[in-house]
């Protein structure tokens, strides 16, 4: 009977390990998580290029330059009796627009700088396997581990061959996550998982939101108040062109802004759910554990129930104990 | 079954069909609408922002700016008993609606804005109760899909055929998400012959 338990420890542990497998995906409800997480990496794609950041930064400054010589447009011309009368007259609303830029721009530049500086990780994270596979890199090993135990278990003879088949289960565990890099790359996601933290929040979004309503005003007024007003003030678009090149430049950039951002605004606001339920599983930090660690224990586990076998063998030899052929004979 | 349980089941019965016809009213039956609801003068969108207040469009011809006036575009305004959907390409290079069907394309910070329906819409009118079942509408702006439907309520004049419709409904998700759009459509309706 004791013998009996030494060569089953080994296999009940295994079967321990693939149930583990089989039911970690569905204890962290990643059948429906990592799904939510390649969507989010896909809608993310078309804006997380270093072409269409730089892009965007573009846009903000165009803004920003606009809003500069805007202010300087107001300051040179609403001394001159023409600017008083109409220049002077959108000054308040322009300066108003200029403070609140300053926020804007900290804030939406900021998070554009966060954002770009996190490229190298979202490319990490775009080059692991797809996320909605990740569940079943656990189930599958972890149904083949148990269909080993229980065959193991049910003919004991069978285990000294099966014995090998775990034990390339075991390798496959511990070599994955260094075939896909995981040990650089999912660091990487989780550092980008962090940034995003305080970006995608419906709080962020809220904000994100009004900065385009201001934007908006701001562009109106330049386009509709402040280039008329200069012209009022006996200003010639050639002349506003010359001394204020920013301001017709944003004119003309505006729709390509608006093209631009707004599916940005867009992606973040659907992306909310997605990326909660991604940051909701573990740190991705310790996901190439989950394999390694299965992995070597069925290593070792595999190895041992081999050598303790080798060694009860022995044993029969030596007693002729627990040999049914022999305790027949004797 | 004992005849105290039988007098309660008919008194039952009775109640259950006479609730609706004193609900409906005398002389209330609801007539449906068909022809076509012009957006004249008046039409507006307004959108509400999440956090209270609204969208101030600096391109609105109103001297409100967070009123976006409207008027019907070729398609005369909301025809019933058609969907008005969005043309083939729906949008412009720059993001600029086509569907000009039922109100004009109207500037939008920038980008013209349009109007579809992808059902039919109808409108039943009760005395001078005009309902109109909208469900199925989306304003189209900057190559995106806002869905802008619901059910209006209003007001109709059979004699003058003055109509007056307000509804709002939030958009979820994209750009826009959380805002409210606020419509209120008025004008006349030319019933089809």
């Amino acid at each position: 009977m004791g013998a009996l338990g030494h060569k089953r420890w080994p296999l009940a542990v295994l079967a321990v390990i693939g149930i583990g497998l089989i039911l970690a995906p569905v204890a962290f409800g990643m059948f429906t998580k990592a799904p939510d997480g390649a969507s989010m990496m896909t809608s993310f794609s078309p804006f997380m290029t270093r072409h269409r950041l730089d892009g965007f930064q573009a846009d903000m400054r165009d803004i920003g330059n606009a809003v500069a010589q805007g202010q300087q447009a107001i300051r040179n011309t609403g001394r001159t009796p023409a600017g008083t009368r109409s220049v002077a007259r959108v000054a308040p609303q322009f300066h108003a627009f200029a403070r609140q830029w300053q926020g804007v721009n900290s804030d939406m530049g900021g998070m554009l700088v966060k954002i770009k500086a996190n490229l190298p990780n979202y490319e990490a994270m775009v080059a692991l396997p797809n996320f909605r596979l990740f569940p079943w890199f656990f189930v599958i090993p972890g149904v083949i581990l148990l269909l080993l135990a229980v065959a193991g278990l049910a003919r004991a003879a069978a285990w000294r061959g099966l014995r090998w088949v775990a034990v390339v289960l075991g390798v496959a565990l511990v070599l994955a996550p260094v075939a896909v890099q995981m040990f650089s790359r999912a660091p990487k996601g989780a550092q980008m998982m962090s940034t995003f933290k305080t970006i995608e929040t419906r709080h962020h979004l809220r904000r994100i939101q009004s900065y385009f309503s201001e934007m908006a005003v701001g562009q109106g007024l330049v386009q509709l108040n402040l280039i008329p007003a200069l012209r009022h003030a006996d200003l010639s678009a050639a002349q506003i062109q010359t001394r204020y090149p920013a301001l017709n430049t944003l004119d003309a950039n505006w729709v390509h802004i608006l093209n631009d951002m707004t599916p940005m605004i867009a992606t973040m606001s659907n992306n909310i759910g997605n990326y909660q339920a991604i940051s909701s599983l573990p740190s991705f930090r310790l996901f190439p554990w989950f394999f390694e660690l299965p992995g070597v224990i069925v290593i070792v586990i595999a190895l041992l129930g081999y050598r303790r076998r080798g060694r009860g063998g022995a044993e029969r030899k030596r007693g002729g104990l627990f040999n049914p052929v022999n305790q027949g004979v004797t | 079954m004992t005849n105290r349980f039988r007098l309660r089941l008919i008194a039952a019965a009775v109640s259950a069909m006479a609730v609706p016809m004193v609900a409906a009213g005398p002389g209330l039956a609801a007539q449906q609408l068909n022809g076509v609801f012009h957006i004249g003068s008046g039409s507006y969108i307004r959108m509400g922002l999440p956090n209270g207040g609204y969208f101030a469009n600096p391109y609105s011809k109103d001297s409100n700016k967070t009123y976006t006036t409207i008027l019907s575009g070729v398609g005369g305004g909301i025809r019933t008993g058609v969907a008005q959907k969005a043309p083939s390409p729906a949008f412009s290079a720059h993001g600029n609606s086509l569907a000009n069907s039922i109100i004009t394309p109207t500037n939008f910070t920038g980008i013209l804005f349009g109007v579809v329906t992808t059902v039919p819409p109808t409108f039943s009118v009760s005395g001078d109760k005009l309902t109109g079942y909208l469900r199925h509408l989306y304003a189209q702006w900057n190559k995106q899909s806002f869905l802008q439907g619901n059910v209006a309520y209003g007001t109709y004049n059979s004699r003058t055929h003055q109509y007056a419709l307000t509804w709002a409904t939030k958009v979820v998700g994209g750009p826009f998400d959380g805002y409210t759009g606020h419509w209120h459509l008025q004008g006349t309706f030319s019933p089809s012959r």
